[in-house]
């Protein structure tokens, strides 16, 4: 008599169609540096490390982190942008790729060189910083520094971390209608200072109408848009070329 | 028809009226606070004035419920988190760092009911059976497994651990799926004739809806189970990927955002569940005015909704009109 083994195809069920499959594609032919993009896929933060280290015994820094870290991580924001990836495995991805870039740093003996600053921060009240969470990780992985001021971060300490770091962009992410009323604040206060860079903001609760009320503010769809904002701004365009660009 | 009697008949799906119209969440704006004298902070902490607060959705308003309470950090602080004043403006959140990390074995505490601002709370509810209970139905609000374990351990770490260790989220699971159930349970005790209960971290905004499946969804049925009082689960956001489990979990009610398709859960749940929803409290109730909303609230309408409601927390700075207008739009149907 035929035994089975594997019921997988069996009891499958094929009506969870709003759950979308799919796979990464390969990024790198080169099998040193597709392991590495692989681990920045599966988001594994403690298997990339002795991978990085290994390659880095071969290959520049700079070519384990464009070619694999950075290759990796472009590769998750696909997933998510096509349904397929969900927030958490965007969060461990990042925290891998992460890991990954603080050891080919190590190697060159300074900071991997950025395109510019970007100060990101999650409205003050709002705990969840989650929007934000992505536009670090996708700012990082397309060469740009991340001033990371986090969740629930007062008004005052946006303008002063804008003053100090001199960011090509600042953003601002609220989950909740009661925390969006910081950016108006925060536009206001920039603008005082004399400093008119473009503030992006978004996240579920933030309209475009209500971003474009207020000088300074480009309303950010996605967080997929961060990283063409940014080049924007580093590229010289102020915010209201990136308004009209950008918005409505 | 009094406003309970209204929205009872719809959760027997009997025939109102005309269309019951009150929020599965917080409805609070400073204006009513205005008109009821009753501000913030004491509505978060004081029982009288979070009575006020409530009552004012009934006499100012003119929506159909009352609700209490206006955050989502009663069975956090209980369970050991500290709390984040919101001042004259905003509402309590959670402060860090979180009591819990992953490793650790969340407990619950024998003398829950009768910790931090709980027993304000019931006393609340107690307050408005006593002054509107006939006329009006009070809605007791309490949080959903996932979003309590997610203030347990903080969201992020929470988050990657359902990936990573997935097995590690269900202790902090069953203290917040105990928690929600202990507070719904002594909320019906008190008064409340239905149970709504937010479960913002569970949103497929958030998590996997393969994580809502396989963890949560029996989590929110258990929390759901013991209460004997019709349930309304609200999850933000655009839940179609969670619709369905959502209609397993006990709720006889599903308080839906906008961005969520009426129609497909109710093909996914069937004609047992009722559909709750309206208008976006951000870039609709908040930002437009009452025109915008009276279309949306039309729109919602024709889509399948039975109760309308603000899609999710109304923000306090939402002008009247838009909530008056809300309700002449129910009085219409």
């Amino acid at each position: 008599m035929k035994t089975l083994n594997d019921y997988s195809k069996i009891f499958r069920r094929y009506d969870l169609e709003t759950e979308k499959a799919g796979a990464a594609k390969t990024v790198s032919t080169d099998p040193v540096l597709q392991k590495i993009a692989q681990f920045v896929v599966n988001g594994d933060e403690e298997g990339i490390l002795p991978a990085v280290q290994e390659a880095l015994k071969t290959k520049s820094p700079l070519d384990v982190i464009n070619g694999a870290l950075i290759a990796g991580m472009n590769e998750v924001s696909r997933l998510w942008d096509e349904g397929v990836y969900f927030l958490p495995q965007v969060i461990l991805s990042s925290d891998a790729m992460n890991v990954g870039i603080a050891e080919c740093e190590k190697a060159m003996g300074k900071a991997m060189s950025r395109k510019a600053k970007v100060v990101t921060h999650t409205a003050e009240g709002d705990i969840h910083d989650i929007g934000q969470v992505i536009v670090n990780a996708l700012l990082n992985a397309n060469g740009f520094e991340v001033i990371n001021l986090g969740a629930d971060v007062p008004v005052d300490k946006v303008v002063s971390a804008v003053k100090e770091h001199r960011p090509v962009m600042v953003t601002g992410t609220a989950l909740m209608t009661t925390t969006m009323t910081a950016f108006p604040k925060i536009a206001h206060q920039l603008k005082l200072a004399g400093i008119e860079i473009p503030f992006v903001c978004g996240g579920g609760a933030v309209s475009e109408e209500y971003v474009t009320s207020f000088e300074l503010g480009i309303w950010g769809k996605e967080a997929s848009q961060a990283p063409g904002m940014a080049e924007d701004a580093l590229s010289g365009d102020n915010w209201q070329t990136m308004r009209g660009k950008w918005n409505g | 028809m009094n406003a309970k009697q209204r929205v009872m008949s719809v959760i027997n799906h009997e025939k109102p009226d005309r269309m019951p119209c009150f929020g599965a969440n917080s409805t609070v704006t400073y204006e009513q606070m205005e008109k009821v004298q009753a501000f913030w902070p004491e509505g978060h902490e004081k029982a009288e004035a979070m009575a006020k607060q409530a009552m004012a959705a009934y006499t100012v308003l003119g929506f159909d419920a009352v609700r209490v309470p206006f955050c989502q950090t009663f069975e956090a602080e209980a369970l050991g988190c500290k709390i984040k004043p919101g001042g004259t403006e905003g509402i309590p959140g959670i402060a860090h760092p979180p009591p819990y990390k992953l490793d650790d074995t969340p407990t619950f505490p024998d003398d829950f009911l009768s910790r931090g601002r709980i027993p304000e709370l019931l006393k609340a509810v107690r307050i408005l059976k006593k002054e509107l209970g006939d006329e009006v139905a009070i809605v007791g609000g309490i949080i959903g497994p996932f979003t309590i374990a997610g203030s347990l351990v903080d969201t992020v770490p929470l988050l990657k651990a359902t990936f990573k260790a997935p097995d590690k989220i269900r202790p902090f699971l069953e203290v917040g799926m105990k928690a929600g159930a202990a507070l719904g349970k002594a909320l019906v005790d008190a008064g409340a004739d239905i149970i709504s209960c937010e479960d913002m971290t569970a949103s497929p905004d958030l998590i996997a809806p393969k994580t809502y499946r396989e963890f949560e969804m029996e989590y929110q049925r258990r929390q759901f189970e013991g209460i004997c009082v019709p349930r309304i689960l609200h999850i933000c956001g655009n839940v179609d990927a969670i619709v369905e489990y959502m209609g397993k979990t006990g709720a006889e009610i599903l308080s839906l955002e906008p961005k969520a398709n009426v129609q497909l859960a109710r093909e996914k749940c069937g004609p047992r569940i009722i559909m709750m929803g309206g208008v976006d409290t951000a870039t609709t109730l908040f930002m437009k005015d009452a025109e915008t909303v009276r279309m949306g609230c039309e729109e919602s309408i024709a889509k399948g909704i039975q109760i309308l409601a603000p899609g999710c927390a109304v923000a306090p700075g939402t002008p009247l009109e838009n909530l008056f207008a809300m309700v002449e739009v129910a009085k219409s149907h």
